[in-house]
């Protein structure tokens, strides 16, 4: 049912247009280029043909060109299903949909497919900003729906947005109930097959130069935020992965050597913490040094790895605890071979290095002192801009340049301890973090990436030893600064001393991230553990689907009445104040069998009245004329209404009886 | 029981504001019934698929705009009730017509709320009226051409007022039974020449057709008419054969009768009354009429017109119905 079919102006066919293309607009930075140009060719052909009706495409034109848009979506992506290509020959068809929009019923398409295209930008990009992008968008296509649905266009641009605005704030309650309420999956219904793509961040394959590069990017890779007392800067150290292979290049680890097992340590870690986790496209999760359990379940392996199932392709938030001890005594059978293993092209004066360290040591530890206390006393660099070794970088950089980066440092010196004898392992992960003061949380960018050893001694089992902190120790304590000198120019630290500009700068950049990481613990990062606290603290343990049922409608529909009241009452007339004062008056003139009668004027009733009851002549004729005057005279004001209502007050005519 | 037994059966449960005193209706909180419209319908199949979209990908951002547009889908139906709530139809009039012709419905539809009202269209089954947009405290004139079958009072059937807005995505409607009715006088027969009893009485103005003095008028051509009585000019005009007519001082008065009409069907002999009247007006010759329990003195002019016009469509009629 369908009021009369009136078609569309020729400015709503624009607006239609321009929102739909808005709705788009984002995808064309990750769609191929080919299909990018396509889109924007048929936007452009579009509005072109608004302007010059004589080249809106017929229907076999259309027909072809949508075939057009097939094929070329099918030959970018050679499928039509998946994430990337499902978005591909979605906007081709919504692009489609716009070029051949006619009648009311083809902008309503229109409409709900952009509304459609807008979820799907969240798979690419669920910053506040694309967010709040998109539901702008999303008014403007509602605003618009609002407008054809009038009979007379609006007489202001302005008012169809206050109309949705009233309808969407309306709308809003609803919403978070259900997004409070609507249980979530933690697996999805059917496998996605969401391709990868290139994010920055440690790779599980290291080759020195590699974090180098990381540090040019302010990226950032997490942000935790702790329960318990965060530890200090050099405490700080967040496990990403371990290495133990190495080809005497790169550094990797075998992958026929499977070392993935549950385990589970017995320690209580006494730092508890949430961590808002980047979307890195690997499975290990970052943790603070040493982790002990989560509150997941995720997998901890063997070299205290934790790890996940399925790689972290989207923003993960989870909660762990660990322990700063050094109380890491696991050792499995092979561990310790594998952590001996050495490159072929181990030089002999590296074997001469570390002979120099044996003769003088009497134990394990003191060798690894020996080896610290030789990048310290050695005219060692520590750059960001290190020269590139080409041809085995261990030895060119322990005895040629000696100017290099973390990775560099701990690649070194695991080896050389190796070659003396005692197992080492590579710790990847980023060390340090900004505190954010008004979020209470640490952000850890990518430039703070970090590499670092740890050695097995009899005593105390896998212990942490950073080399780079023998080089340059203010690395660990203080923030790099992240810009570059010329190469080999030795790395800045950022101290807290920054001027009034930089702190206030500082204090902004800090308020944005922390609206950011709210919205990543809030919105984003949402989980069905979330939903289970929350429903604990209101003490249900779980729900069965009646209960759920009845509590989503329960809550949805107080706010729903809430709309219903104000609708109603909003339309309801307030009546002017001098007639519930005059009514006040008949009122009190009815007490005394005297009822103004429905075809009676305020003139006659008094004249009746007065004729009834000569007596209050005087109050009867003064609040009739002030009546008639406040309400049909020029120029009434609000005092004046005000007068009447105290005459009014004061007029008591059960006082005075007749005659008396 | 029968279909027609179950449709009144289900129709005792009909809400539907019946007339006031005025003979308008005003339309209440619970006469309302709204329905998704097929956009509403297609937009929760959208949103449905937006849901299993976002559930299957892990997107809070996608759920959280599926359930604001849902919540958008839900609180469409509280404002579109809203729009029609409160509006007051009021009866204004309806001009008589022949049966068969378009009867114009004149209603106006009042706003008496401080709220605008968008798009409320006024319907009888397939018949559109018109759909205005109602400012608050305003009323605007309605109309409704609703085609007349028979002769009689042609009393406004049940109407339904009905809106889509805001968002197109439901459909509010009420049904109203507006006091107002229209008079259908009866279709007019073919053209034909009554059989009149005709008197003469002396009258200055002389008579019609009989002496052949003085031109007085024209009537249409009997067979047997002179072809130099005939009205050449007339015929060129295409107004069909006319005979020019001559008189003395004589004035001859005509009488409809419904007895002398040879045919006895009484719908036949109402239509043909009726076109004798049109045809008498036409030539502007003065006439009386006879029905069964009424006569009308002769007499000439639209307001003559109407009243033995009006007597053809209300003869019979209960007089409940008149």
């Amino acid at each position: 049912m369908q009021i009369a079919d009136h078609s569309l102006t020729a400015r709503q066919h624009l607006l239609v247009s321009l929102c739909a293309g808005f709705a788009i607009a984002p995808h064309t930075l990750h769609v191929p280029l080919p299909i990018s140009l396509f889109l924007i060719f048929l936007f452009v052909w579009r509005l072109t043909a608004l302007r010059y009706p004589q080249f809106q495409p017929g229907r076999w034109l259309l027909v072809l060109t949508t075939l057009g848009g097939v094929i070329l979506t099918f030959s970018q992506y050679h499928t039509l299903i998946g994430r990337d290509a499902g978005v591909g020959l979605l906007t081709v068809m919504m692009i489609l949909k716009i070029l051949e929009v006619r009648r009311r019923q083809d902008l309503y398409v229109a409409v709900f497919i952009s509304y459609f295209v807008i979820i799907t930008h969240f798979l690419f990009d669920q910053s506040m900003v694309m967010a709040l992008y998109l539901f702008s968008v999303m008014v403007c296509l509602t605003a618009l729906l609002i407008e054809i649905n009038r009979i007379k266009p609006s007489a202001t641009t302005l008012e169809p947005f206050v109309r949705t605005a009233i309808i969407t704030l309306q709308a809003i309650p609803i919403a978070i109930v259900l997004f409070v309420i609507f249980p979530r999956l933690s697996q999805p219904l059917w496998n996605l097959g969401i391709g990868s793509s290139g994010t920055t961040g440690l790779s599980d394959r290291m080759t020195p130069g590699q974090i180098a590069e990381l540090i040019e990017s302010p990226e950032v890779a997490f942000r935790v935020s702790f329960v318990t007392e965060a530890p200090a800067a050099e405490q700080r150290y967040w496990r990403g992965l371990v290495i133990w292979d190495t080809d005497g290049h790169s550094w990797f680890n075998r992958k026929d050597q499977v070392r993935e097992r549950h385990m589970q340590l017995k320690a209580h870690g006494e730092h508890s913490y949430e961590v808002f986790l980047e979307a890195h496209q690997q499975r290990w999760l970052y943790a603070l040094d040493v982790p002990v359990s989560s509150k997941q379940r995720f997998r901890l392996s063997q070299d205290l790895i934790l790890q996940r199932r399925e790689p972290v392709r989207q923003s993960l938030t989870y909660q762990v605890r660990s322990t700063t001890e050094q109380q890491n005594k696991v050792v499995m059978p092979g561990m310790l071979q594998r952590a001996l293993e050495l490159p072929d092209n181990v030089t002999q004066r590296q074997f001469e290095l570390v002979e120099g360290w044996r003769a003088n040591a009497k134990s394990p530890r003191e060798i690894v002192e020996l080896a610290l206390s030789h990048f310290n006393k050695q005219p060692f660099v520590y750059t960001l801009t290190p020269p590139r070794y080409l041809d085995n970088p261990i030895d060119q950089f322990l005895f040629n340049a000696q100017e290099g980066f973390c990775e560099h440092y701990a690649t070194s010196f695991t080896q050389l301890m190796r070659i003396a004898g005692i197992p080492t392992r590579l710790v990847l992960g980023y060390q340090g973090g900004e505190y954010n003061e008004l979020g209470d949380y640490f952000i850890i960018r990518q430039y703070d990436a970090h590499a670092w050893t740890e050695v097995w001694l009899e005593e105390s089992g896998w212990l942490r030893v950073d080399p780079t902190a023998a080089v340059a120790p203010e690395r660990i304590r203080f923030q790099l600064r992240n810009d570059f000198g010329t190469e080999g120019s030795p790395a800045m630290f950022q101290l807290d001393e920054l001027g009034l500009v930089g702190s206030n700068l500082r204090r902004f950049a800090h308020m944005l991230d922390n609206a950011n990481i709210q919205w990543r613990r809030w919105i984003i990062g949402y989980s069905r553990e979330h939903q289970f606290s929350l429903m604990r603290n209101f003490g249900f343990d779980t729900l069965t689907p009646l209960q759920w049922s009845l509590i989503t409608i329960g809550l949805i529909a107080v706010p729903l009445l809430l709309v219903a009241l104000r609708l109603v009452l909003s339309g309801r007339k307030q009546p002017l104040p001098e007639i519930i004062a005059y009514d006040r008056f008949c009122k009190k003139l009815a007490r005394q069998g005297i009822s103004r009668k429905t075809y009676e004027g305020p003139m006659d009733y008094a004249k009746r009245a007065i004729g009834e009851r000569p007596d209050l002549t005087a109050p009867i004729s003064r609040i009739t004329a002030l009546y008639i005057k406040v309400r049909y005279g020029p120029n009434a004001d609000k005092s004046q209404s005000k007068r009447l209502l105290q005459q009014v007050r004061q007029f008591r005519p059960g006082r005075q009886k007749p005659g008396t | 029981m029968t279909r027609s037994a179950l449709y009144r059966w289900f129709r005792q449960f009909r809400r539907q504001a019946k007339p006031d005193s005025y003979g308008g209706v005003t339309v209440k909180a619970r006469s309302i019934y709204i329905l998704p419209t097929k956009q509403g319908l297609l937009l929760a199949v959208v949103l449905l698929a937006m849901l299993v979209g976002s559930i299957n990908y892990g997107s809070n951002l996608g759920h959280l705009a599926t359930f604001l547009l849902g919540g958008i889908w839900i609180t469409t139906i509280l404002h579109t009730w809203r729009n029609l709530l409160g509006l007051r139809l009021q009866p204004q009039y309806v001009d008589a017509v022949f049966a068969g012709e378009s009867a114009d419905f004149c209603l106006s539809l009042i706003n008496p709320s401080n709220l605008d009202r968008f798009a409320i269209t006024l319907k009888q089954k397939k018949n559109f009226g018109d759909s205005l947009d109602i400012p608050n405290n305003e009323q605007l004139p309605i109309h409704l051409p609703l085609v007349s079958k028979k002769r009689g009072l042609f009393k406004l059937p049940q109407i339904t007022l009905h809106t889509t807005y805001p968002l197109g995505l439901f459909h509010a409607w009420t049904y109203a039974e507006i006091d107002l009715s229209c008079l259908v006088y009866p279709k007019p027969a073919e053209r034909g020449d009554p059989p009149v009893t005709e008197s003469y009485t002396k009258s200055s103005s002389g008579d019609r057709g009989v002496g052949s003095d003085d031109f007085v008028g024209l009537r249409t051509f009997r067979t047997g008419d002179s072809p130099k009585q005939i009205d050449w000019k007339a015929y060129a005009r295409q107004q069909g054969l006319m005979s020019k007519q001559f008189g003395g001082d004589r004035h001859l008065e005509i009488t409809l009768d419904w007895d002398l009409i040879p045919e006895q069907e009484p719908e036949r002999r109402l239509s043909l009354l009726c076109r004798f009247i049109l045809q008498q007006e036409e030539l502007r010759h003065a006439y009386a009429m006879k029905i069964p329990g009424l006569s009308i003195a002769s007499g000439l002019g639209s307001g003559h017109m109407q009243k033995c016009l009006s007597a053809l469509a209300r003869y019979g009629l209960a007089d409940a119905d008149r």
